[in-house]
């Protein structure tokens, strides 16, 4: 764990910072943040249970109270009474994966859900503190040369020095035949565009085996989540209206996504920016295969010999509800000895991949991976299925020290139907 | 009286080499956020409470280190670990130091053989049954706050369990502890010098004083725990009444019926069952005529269960129970189990809904008396309301205290809508829990049988209760803690170190000067 505190609050005389309400000074944008969210952080504020706590995956490895949900919505109540500004509490609200744990787990959530159709929204409280820092020009190092390379790119830089670029974004359809544009369009994040390509590749084959027409974008862009999910908002605006703007250039009707964290994007952010006239179907392809499946399209016939257990990516299983046709794959799948773990036990599972935690927190991520891994090893399985090309990279790096394999559910999938899938499952 | 000094970059630097700069903190938030737990919490005196520092060690060396160099500095300690105790012994009163062991959440030992487990105190008990679950074993010590509280402070505060009819509380299930003492010498207290012991006759029996201090003796770190197998079976019917004399009859028959897998059983009055009829929606709707409901609750093997299953259900016939069907029944005890039952929010006189924190008065109270008290009480809170539009009475549990079924942990939940706090509405509030203390006492009762009672309000009436007993306590909180450095300002200790302090029998107290 980093102090970034140093020595800020404990001043030489003794007396406290924090309590100095300095609600005259704040600018604007402060204050408008703080009449937007007050109720909201109440809701927990009133509360204070942290029955969030052991399920939030930061919390988990940090033990630390300034890194919890419960945190996050208190920072906003004594921002609003003036004790605490946006430069006190930015670099806390790093610390989070935006994995909606705590949101499921939130007694607010779980006794008004129904009767007031109230959700806790702590990832959206995370994403405005961030926006609202970013606006305020407090930026987190690792962050702000990420979106500025993003930018510059066109593309998240995951593949470090090695630089990514529009010339090379289908690369890893090299020899597949994919047609550019159609009614069907599938997108391929940044991630597994550049560093997994087996995922994007194992994918489209499935789409193909199954006969199930698709292009290509012309120019594709970042999805932009990952923007505004370290608050850079507008830059995050700017790619989805790109995107947008090429899929109606060619013609799309429906975009299929392979990625969780793209799926947030097109069927959360996407709807938000631009409302109605936001008429893209978006098809999950991990739906889209067990129903293919289930109809006969696709039949898994290539054992795959291997001892598995399964890893619900957060934004699946806790954000969006999709835990089943996952494991309706993996039972389609023969030779498989398939460990599972239900659904709810795994709210408290993470890779630590999400939400920018890598970018400025590796440590966290690295801790968090090694957590699940361990909890998968412990299940006597060789292998860790995953569904996030997000997640794979540092679970694949913790599995490597505990030889626990990690594997895409499509790349599993593809190997069964005896599709020579190709591309690489790393840099 | 301790007043803490001012806290330089020196101690802070001197805290940093003992533990490491990493788990030394003193960002705003990183103290804002140590600085209140679920208590009712006086929002616009949020500043009053924030420590100057957290650190948080690794283990009992750290903690020892720190304590160490506090009491040098004769620097205030406020233990923290889970924070979310209902009773406000987390919250610093004087600034200082908080030590906050959540880091220390460690499994070091299970014994399978011995049916005990050895773990840091930041641990879980959910977490912890997790991993036990593998063994086929079970921790269970089981509040409300089962998923989030931790081991550590269960000891702080003495808990109390839920099921602890059939298992025992938090002090039957802790069988040793290692505990730094306010001067950083580390002892380890059990039945005896034995870690894994339920009964000792060795010496003073120093367990139980050192639990439930609220913070105010010390700071144990690493607990020896007992298991017992995995239940494998529980029942838990829910029973409709038409009214509370009834269910009341039915509460000390079932309690009292000796049945050996019996953990628990609940009372809830009109008032709890009108509150979660309006605004409950995880409450499974019942006829309308229910007024009062009774839950009997039995853990254990699934043969012995079942027979006592058998039982319960006869002896809540006799006394006209309306069995409310397994869906209720399970679905209900899920959440009064494993869930803080309340929606936090309640309404205003006019019937508006407003966010309001759910706040929590108990009391132990003998079985006689509950009728008395549940009277008094929610004639206190009605008087409150009436006054000011801020608060809502949620209505009153009773939940058995032990397998002899004759003592009630005994509840008033009030919503209290915290943004409107402000100096008048507070005083009025600790008035009101001086009452509601006042009633437990006047029925022969217990300020708390489950949280503490060190908050504001009500420790004013602690010296009462306890006579003699707490003239005792302010002999050993000073003996033990000569500079008060641990949790200062809590309890009312300050007046073992006032000089000519008059204890309740009148002689004089403690000499000497008092740090």
């Amino acid at each position: 764990m980093t102090d970034q505190d140093t020595t800020t609050g404990a001043a030489a005389d003794g007396a406290p910072a924090a309590g100095a309400g300095n609600g005259a000074r704040r600018p604007g944008n402060e204050l408008e943040f703080a009449e937007q969210w007050r109720n909201e952080a109440y809701n927990c504020f009133s509360s204070g249970h942290k029955f969030c706590r052991e399920v939030c995956p930061v919390t988990q490895v940090t033990r630390d109270e300034r890194f919890t949900p419960t945190a996050f919505h208190a920072n906003v109540v004594a921002m609003e009474q003036g004790e605490l500004t946006i430069e006190d509490v930015a670099a806390d609200y790093v610390n989070c994966t935006q994995c909606g744990a705590c949101e499921l787990r939130c007694p607010n959530t779980l006794f008004t859900g129904d009767f007031y159709r109230f959700r806790t929204r702590t990832v959206d409280v995370v994403k405005a503190v961030r926006a609202l820092a970013v606006d305020s020009g407090v930026h987190q190092p690792a962050w702000q040369r990420w979106n500025l390379l993003t930018d510059e790119r066109t593309h998240e830089p995951v593949l470090g020095e090695v630089p990514v670029s529009q010339e090379h974004v289908r690369d890893w359809a090299d020899g597949l035949d994919i047609p550019i544009g159609g009614e069907s369009i599938l997108f391929v994040d940044c991630e597994a565009a550049f560093y997994r390509t087996s995922v994007p590749r194992a994918v489209a084959q499935i789409l193909q085996q199954a006969g199930y027409e698709f292009g290509l974008m012309q120019e594709q862009w970042c999805c932009g989540g990952p923007a505004a999910e370290m608050g850079y908002v507008d830059q995050a605006r700017r790619f989805a209206e790109h995107n947008l703007a090429n899929w109606r250039a060619v013609g799309a009707k429906r975009v299929l996504v392979l990625d969780p964290h793209d799926y947030i994007s097109f069927t959360e952010d996407y709807p938000k920016y631009f409302g109605d006239d936001f008429d893209i179907e978006i098809v999950l392809v991990v739906e889209l295969f067990a129903e293919l499946i289930r109809e006969g399209r696709l039949t898994p016939s290539v054992p795959v010999e291997r001892s598995v257990t399964y890893h619900d990516p957060c934004r699946l299983n806790k954000r969006k509800g999709v835990w089943a046709e996952p494991r309706e794959i993996l039972r389609a799948i023969p030779g498989l000895d398939f460990t599972d773990v239900d659904r709810v036990t795994q709210w408290s599972y993470c890779s630590g991949g999400g939400g920018g935690l890598p970018i400025e927190r590796p440590d966290l991520t690295a801790a968090i991976s090694a957590s699940r891994i361990e909890k998968a090893k412990a299940l006597d399985v060789d292998t860790l299925v995953s569904a996030c090309p997000w997640s794979e990279r540092p679970l694949a790096e913790a599995g490597a020290a505990q030889q626990v394999d990690v594997v895409d559910l499509h790349e599993l999938l593809a190997e069964s139907l005896g599709i020579e899938v190709g591309g690489r499952r790393g840099a | 009286m301790t007043i803490a000094p001012p806290l330089g970059d020196a101690v802070v630097t001197e805290l940093a080499q003992a533990i490491g700069a990493d788990h030394v903190h003193t960002s705003k938030t990183a103290r804002m956020n140590r600085a209140r737990v679920p208590a009712p919490f006086p929002v616009h005196r949020w500043a009053d409470h924030v420590p100057d520092v957290v650190v948080m060690p690794g283990s009992t060396e750290d903690v020892a280190a720190v304590v160490r160099i506090a009491n040098a500095h004769r620097i205030p300690i406020v233990p923290r670990d889970g924070g979310t105790g209902l009773t406000d012994g987390a919250r610093p009163e004087r600034r200082g130091i908080v030590v906050d062991v959540k880091r220390m959440n460690q499994i070091e030992e299970i014994d399978p053989v011995n049916r005990t487990c050895t773990v840091g105190v930041g641990i879980n008990m959910l977490k912890l049954n997790e991993v036990l679950a593998t063994h086929g074993l079970i921790y269970p010590d089981d509040p409300a706050s089962y998923p989030c509280s931790l081991v550590g402070g269960r000891i702080g505060t003495s808990g109390w369990s839920l099921i602890g009819a059939r298992y025992g509380h938090s002090r039957d299930l802790v069988l040793s502890f290692d505990f730094v003492l306010p001067t950083g010498e580390v002892i380890t207290v059990g039945d005896g010098g034995g870690r894994k012991l339920t009964k000792s006759s060795s010496g003073y029996q120093l367990k139980h004083l050192f639990m439930g201090h609220q913070g105010t003796l010390g700071i144990a770190t690493r607990a020896t725990l007992k298991l017992y197998p995995k239940p494998e079976a529980e029942f838990s019917p829910f029973f409709a009444f038409s009214d509370f004399d009834d269910a009341y009859a039915a509460l000390g028959a079932l309690s009292k019926a000796g049945v050996a897998t019996f953990a628990g059983a609940v009372l809830f009055d009109e008032w709890k069952v009108r509150y979660l009829r309006r605004d409950d929606e995880a409450y499974i709707p019942q006829p309308g005529d229910v007024r009062s409901l009774v839950c009997a609750v039995a853990y254990g093997n699934e043969d012995e269960v079942r027979a006592g299953g058998r039982r319960l259900m006869r002896i809540a016939r006799d006394h006209n129970a309306r069995y409310l069907g397994d869906e209720i029944s399970e679905g209900d005890w899920a959440a009064r189990h494993d869930r803080y039952a309340t929606p936090l929010h309640g309404r205003t006189r006019s019937g508006q809904v407003v966010p309001m924190s759910w706040h929590c008065e108990d009391a132990a109270i003998r079985y006689d008396k509950l009728p008395q008290v549940k009277a008094a009480w929610h004639a206190t809170v009605a008087d409150l309301r009436e006054r000011f539009d801020a608060f809502d009475d949620w209505g009153m549990f009773f939940y058995t205290s032990s397998n002899q079924g004759t003592d009630f942990l005994t509840e008033i939940d009030v919503g209290i809508w915290e943004q409107q706090l402000d100096d008048e509405m507070w005083t009025a509030w600790v008035q009101a829990k001086r009452e509601i203390a006042a009633a437990a006492l006047d029925a022969e009762g217990s300020i708390s049988a489950c949280h503490g009672s060190c908050r504001e309000g009500e420790v004013d009436l602690v010296p009462t209760e306890l006579g003699g007993g707490y003239d005792v306590m302010l002999r050993v909180k000073r003996a033990l803690d000569p500079n008060n450095i641990m949790n200062p300002g809590k309890y009312g200790l300050d007046r073992a170190y006032t000089d000519g302090t008059t204890l309740s029998d009148g002689t004089a107290g403690p000499d000497g000067e008092g740090g």
